[in-house]
């Protein structure tokens, strides 16, 4: 079932086009990522969603229809732009956000009680908000989103400001919420997050979606179709003899799908000739020469772990690689690379903005 | 103002509670009469207390054509309960300049006079105090001296009863000729209660509906400023937050001005033989809650359109300007209350709340023009509740820069 389903929408102010033809729909129980640069709008979509500001044309349907009164009261939503009562009792505040939405006096209050409780804030009840320190503010506006359990939680940036640990903490709260089967809309532009806490996504740019799908779709949609090799004899300790470092590296940079799905690495390019297998020197490395069907291989170390990436030929089995290696080393690790979401989001939006 | 929900009511109930708690609020509402009423009464008291100022005043007749009697009694003025209060002021005769001199330097009299030789032809008496412990002179003391000059040089001129209406010429008496032409006599207290009352109903009035929209004011520019609106509008609509908001402080606001007007009700029964007319006060909370929903809606929309509570409270001050003209226009009101310019202030919405009271107190106003203030006021009210609630949905999420006159009206006709 579909929680929100977005068609054809298209809002303008003042002249300039905010959101131009978006489409898309939320599943009932994932948690959707919202993805975007800086001004790309992000918060207006969700505003639109909220029915606080309404298209200027296509339909939004949230829960299978427009979003009534008794629509409303099934969301929570956390605004980028934080803010709270300055001068109310936390409790206080807590129970008019909550009977704003239709729950009564007594739930609201027990609702209030036992997520403050649960946050470790419960000593602070009776404090106001400006008594609070900066990150207690944040998790108590994030309690404020899910006080009353809504179906939908709509989060736009909820990690910003927050302290790692109170990070974790919502993190988590928020895939416990996905796992009671409601429905999560993430907007970030923090991509790692994105990528760990997302079942699908939605990336828009300057009012145009860009990217749609699953995470992992995409990922592998993307993916330079390299394989992560890490073997015994090779690593530890063993310099490397070819120069390596941050300016090969980043020479090398975005376009040849350096990054690994472990994050970004650093590397060295080693340019071998078709079919030729790996180029000069290095020991270790050696032994992997003359692998057919091997087109580059590149050599990653991340904190201290020395690991390789082939390149494969179009039309080179991933297995029969798998087997010349297993003839050659003691294979440790071997996995398909996939491209980080941020990479592929950095991609999307220069490529985007080349246009 | 469409339908009225359940959250309209939670939104009235929060504001409600939140406002009365308020320490200005609190202040304005008990603490404010009874410092309108320390300012009116402590002086009254005051008087009352301060023992009665007895004096000894030295004279000395260089004419020798004086008759100054041993001493003179006045009645003191006091204001309510505290009764009246009477001084004294003996007089001592001596023979020249030297020996008064000596004695108030002595301490002997508080001060003295001197009656030059030329009084006849200049009128002049000349009035000598101490240079320390200055003793001011009693206000009354140059009408005890002329009753007392008029006495010495008329005594056997004139007939008593001309002596008399020489030394207190004339007395006005206010009479009322009714509608069936009979004469009423207005005493000090009528014409206090004619005049006075419905300044003072007018005043409150213009208080308690800026303070009460002054609130809503203060509190949309405050969610605005501290962004919570967003969160509210996800879960209520604007005209919900509205009418809940209007509701709230209006209650409020009729909260203060019964208490205040209780307040006054009390203090004149108590320090003044007066009785409000009830049918004022009546028309008084009518025209609290007209000017009030006005006022609010107006408010509203100013708090939506402005992004800091300076800035709207800028904005608003243009407004209450235009609201306190009926104030300025006080004497007017009341000396003229059936003119052109009155009758206009009290038709006019933005005036008329304030105007038409003042008008009410002071003379009998149609019948029909109170219902015609009351109807153009509703009009009004329907017309700013529309117009607000619009511009409301449309710039409360918008910060920045002030929005130009011509979107604000493009706004008002798309809503």
């Amino acid at each position: 079932m579909h929680v929100v389903e977005v068609e054809g929408v298209s809002k303008s102010f003042g002249g300039t086009d905010v959101i131009s033809d978006i489409s898309f729909s939320v599943e009932k129980g994932e948690i959707f990522g919202l993805l975007g640069p800086n001004g790309a709008g992000k918060t207006t979509l969700i505003r639109m969603l909220l029915d606080i500001i309404r298209p200027d044309s296509g339909e939004i349907r949230v829960f299978g229809a427009s979003l009534d009164p008794a629509g409303k009261d099934r969301i929570g939503y956390l605004p980028e732009e934080r803010g709270l009562y300055r001068k109310t009792k936390l409790v206080d505040m807590l129970v008019y956000l909550a009977q704003l939405k239709n729950v009564s006096r007594k739930q609201a209050r027990e609702n209030a009680e036992s997520l403050l409780r649960s946050l470790g804030l419960y000593e602070h009840r009776g404090k106001r908000v400006e008594e609070l320190s900066k990150g207690m503010q944040q998790k108590i506006q994030f309690l404020s989103s899910i006080i009353h359990y809504p179906d939908l939680v709509v989060l736009d940036e909820p990690f910003s400001g927050l302290d790692p640990v109170s990070t974790k903490t919502v993190k988590d709260r928020i895939i416990e919420y996905r796992n009671a089967g409601k429905t999560v809309i993430l907007s970030t532009h923090i991509m790692e997050q994105a990528q760990t806490l997302c079942d699908r996504i939605l990336v828009v740019d300057r009012g145009r979606r860009v990217l749609y799908g699953s995470v992992e779709e995409i990922r592998k949609e993307r993916g330079k179709n390299s394989l992560l090799v890490e073997f015994a004899g090779y690593g530890s300790g063993h310099g490397s003899e070819y120069g390596s470092g941050l300016d090969a590296g980043f020479g090398t940079g975005l376009g040849t799908g350096l990054g690994t799905g472990l994050g970004t690495g650093l590397g060295t390019g080693l340019n071998v000739g078709s079919g030729a297998g790996a180029g000069s020197g290095g020991d270790a490395l050696s032994v992997l020469r003359g692998i057919p069907g091997v087109r580059r291989i590149v050599e990653h170390e991340e904190e201290h772990k020395k690991f390789v990436e082939i390149f494969p030929e179009d039309g080179t089995g991933t297995q029969a690689i798998l087997e010349e290696l297993v003839r050659r080393v003691e294979v440790l690790r071997f996995e398909q690379a996939l491209p980080s979401l941020n990479e592929i989001f950095i991609e999307t939006v220069e490529a985007n903005a080349n246009e | 103002m469409s339908k009225f929900s359940g959250k309209a009511f939670t939104v009235a109930r929060h504001e409600f509670l939140k406002t009365v708690k308020r320490k200005e609020f609190l202040f304005m509402t008990f603490i404010f009469p009874v410092f309108l009423a320390g300012i009116t009464l402590v002086p009254a008291l005051l008087a009352g207390m301060t023992p009665s100022e007895d004096q000894s005043v030295g004279y000395v007749d260089i004419t020798g054509s004086f008759d100054f009697p041993e001493e003179v009694t006045d009645g003191g003025f006091a204001v309510g309960p505290f009764g009246e209060k009477s001084s004294t002021i003996e007089f001592v005769r001596y023979e020249d300049n030297p020996e008064a001199s000596r004695a108030l330097r002595a301490g002997e009299i508080s001060s003295y006079l001197l009656i030059p030789e030329g009084f006849l032809e200049t009128g002049v008496i000349e009035l000598y105090v101490s240079e320390k412990g200055v003793t001011v002179p009693r206000a009354n003391l140059a009408a005890d001296l002329s009753d007392i000059v008029v006495t010495s040089l008329l005594q056997d001129e004139v007939d008593e009863a001309v002596l008399v209406r020489v030394k207190d010429p004339v007395n006005i008496k206010m009479f009322d000729i009714g509608e069936g032409g009979e004469a009423n006599e207005q005493g000090v207290a009528d014409i206090l209660g004619d005049l006075g009352l419905p300044f003072l109903t007018a005043f409150l009035l213009f208080f308690s509906i800026f303070s009460a929209s002054g609130f809503l004011l203060r509190g949309v520019s405050e969610e605005k400023e501290n962004r919570v609106i967003e969160v509210l509008l996800s879960s209520a609509t604007p005209t919900e937050l509205l009418t809940g908001k209007v509701l709230g402080l209006g209650a409020v606001g009729l909260l203060q001005i019964v208490v205040w007007i209780s307040a006054v009700a009390l203090g004149a029964s108590y320090a003044l033989p007066l009785s409000l007319d009830p049918f004022l006060l009546f028309l008084a909370v009518v025209y609290f809650l007209f000017g009030y929903l006005f006022f609010a809606s107006l408010m509203a929309a100013v708090g939506a359109m402005t992004s800091s509570l300076q800035e709207s409270q800028q904005v608003a001050g243009i407004f209450t300007f235009a609201a306190a003209a009926p104030l300025v226009f006080m004497q007017l009101l009341l000396t003229k209350p059936d003119s052109l310019l009155a009758i206009s202030l009290s038709l006019f919405p933005i005036t008329s709340p304030v105007a038409m009271l003042v008008r009410i107190g002071a003379t009998e106003v149609p019948f029909y023009q109170i219902a015609a203030s009351l109807f153009i006021l509703m009009i009004s009210i329907h017309g700013v509740i529309i117009f607000s609630s619009r511009l409301f949905r449309a710039y409360l999420l918008m910060y920045g820069k002030r929005p130009a006159l011509r979107e604000i009206l493009r706004n008002m006709r798309e809503g």
